[in-house]
């Protein structure tokens, strides 16, 4: 059976009147396309259910706040905090984001195809975030858990007071945050690195993936002792 | 929160820019209702020594006579006009000539003097437009839309600590050197550490506005040889708080953004255009934003002509 699908313009609605169409249209179709989203700030906000959801261009701020389940894709760009706590699904951008990505996300996949702005993955909690590109200045301060693969450089005071997670890093590591240390790969990481990148059509050489590294924590408990 | 915006055309060429702006302003309008304003540069088309003042003038019986008079015992009013503006006053644009642009400071004082005026701007290569409102109010109010230019800033305010009003809006300038005008998102929390030594070199502050501080710092650091880029750099790190700004000069426009990264700003180029906005969606309406380019913490991007 062919998917049934319904495009939405986003034009003349406020962010709250998208978010509610949103929800009544995915009782009825598998795929709702929104033109013309102008970097809207809040799309898809809150979105629950196994809805795929494709966004025409850019997305502001809080795009894919808090789904669950939802398979998003923002053909643009997004702007500050997308995928902020999220708790499972996907979100796919074709473009870069701003400060903030996956902030606090507690589960589900965050792929940026380009670059990220400032404190990607901050007080993230479990789930998985791919940056194509360069991520900047304190990528996962606060870490939690989970797991970030940056494909480009990342930024100064990586992982910041990082608690428990990895993040693995292709290229530069420009300076390393408190209780942040840096160790080479291992087999399962690389065996864990291929399988994820090429489920999302990374297409990386085996020498490409050579050069991954990989920052964690120096302490479980680097604040309050044992 | 504000927002704040800047274009320039890399031809040097005059174009459309009052437009532009307008429509980059009008997609900030959710980050600051209070008031918004411009700073237009390259369509002024005055003679060396011609500059125009914009005055706020409240509506006062023989009040304008007292602000032209005390124009006039220094340089003759070469022409002027009123323009059309709200609340309990408006503003009075007139030309003037100087023979050295050290004059104009003095003048402004002097009609800063009278009660109830104050001056909102003295221009020689850009024209200042800034009223409280919406975007599209004030540029339908003084036909922002038909201002032609090579590059502009502009401003959506949401006022923190200072007043609203059509003074308190941004941009702002000051006059230790010509034509250098601001736009700001943020707090500059060393406001008093910055503004002391300027006042101690002779920097006359009007308000306690940190985006008038901005400005003056800036101009400082122009003046004693730095260049922009070299100023704004310096800025980042004598300037503590979250902040991003853009400074305006009549060779074009740079951004400097706080260490930590707390206030947004993006950009993107073409090889026509150099466009820096607060988001996206104000970039989106004069260039194509398929690369746009995050301003990372701490970081200056400058674009001159």
């Amino acid at each position: 059976m062919s998917k049934k699908i319904i495009e939405i313009d986003a034009s003349s609605l406020t962010p709250r009147e998208l978010n509610a169409n949103l929800k009544k249209l995915a009782k009825t179709y598998d795929k709702i396309i929104v033109k013309n989203p102008n970097s809207m700030h809040y799309l898809v906000a809150g979105f629950v259910g196994e809805s795929e959801i494709e966004i025409d261009g850019s997305a502001g701020y809080f795009a894919g706040t808090m789904i669950d389940h939802v398979n998003l894709n923002i053909k643009g760009n997004a702007g500050w905090f997308v995928g902020d706590n999220m708790t499972n699904g996907q979100i796919i951008v074709d473009g870069s984001v701003g400060d903030g990505a996956g902030q606090g996300i507690y589960g589900g996949t965050l792929v940026v195809h380009k670059s990220a702005g400032a404190r990607t993955g901050e007080i993230m909690k479990n789930g998985t975030i791919i940056i194509g590109g360069n991520s900047g200045f304190m990528t996962g301060i606060f870490m939690m858990g989970g797991r970030m693969i940056i494909l480009g450089d990342i930024g100064e005071d990586a992982a910041e007071s990082i608690i428990r997670g990895v993040i693995y890093v292709k290229g530069e590591v420009n300076s390393l945050g408190k209780n942040a240390k840096l160790e080479k790969i291992n087999d399962n990481d690389l065996k864990e690195l291929k399988e994820t990148l090429s489920k999302y059509n990374f297409d990386l050489s085996n020498e490409e993936y050579n050069d991954f590294k990989k920052i964690v924590p120096e302490s479980k408990r680097p604040f309050y002792g044992k | 929160m504000c927002g704040i915006a800047g274009i320039v055309y890399k031809d040097k060429k005059l174009h459309n820019i009052g437009s532009d702006m307008t429509d980059m302003l009008d997609a900030l309008q959710h980050r600051g209702p209070d008031s918004a304003g411009y700073a237009i540069y390259g369509g002024n088309n005055l003679k060396k020594g011609e500059y125009i003042l914009k005055i706020q003038v409240k509506h006062q019986e023989r009040l304008l006579n007292q602000v032209q008079d005390a124009i006039n015992i220094i340089t003759p009013i070469k022409s002027d006009e009123i323009l059309p503006s709200i609340g309990d006053s408006y503003v009075y644009k007139c030309k003037i000539e100087l023979e050295d642009f050290k004059d104009l400071k003095p003048l402004i004082s002097s009609v800063d003097a009278i009660d109830d005026v104050i001056v909102l701007s003295g221009t020689h290569s850009f024209d200042m437009i800034k009223d409280v409102g919406s975007v599209l109010d004030i540029a339908s109010r003084y036909d922002v839309r038909n201002v032609k230019g090579t590059h502009a800033i502009g401003h959506t305010r949401f006022s923190t600590e200072s007043n609203v009003d059509r003074y308190h809006a941004h941009p702002f300038q000051t006059y230790i050197i010509q034509d250098i005008s601001v736009v700001h998102n943020g707090q500059i929390t060393n406001y008093w550490n910055v503004r002391d030594p300027l006042e101690r070199k002779g920097h006359v502050f009007e308000t306690f506005n940190d985006t008038e501080c901005l400005v003056h710092y800036i101009a400082d650091k122009l003046n004693t040889g730095y260049s922009l880029e070299e100023a704004l750099k310096q800025s980042v790190e004598d300037m503590d708080g979250p902040f991003s700004y853009i400074i305006a000069t009549p060779q074009g426009i740079g951004i400097a953004k706080d260490k930590l990264g707390l206030r947004p700003g993006v950009m993107a180029e073409t090889d026509d255009i150099f466009a820096i906005a607060s988001e996206e969606t104000s970039l989106s309406k004069v260039i194509d934003t398929k690369n746009i380019e995050q301003i990372y913490p701490g970081e200056v991007r400058v674009f001159e002509i």
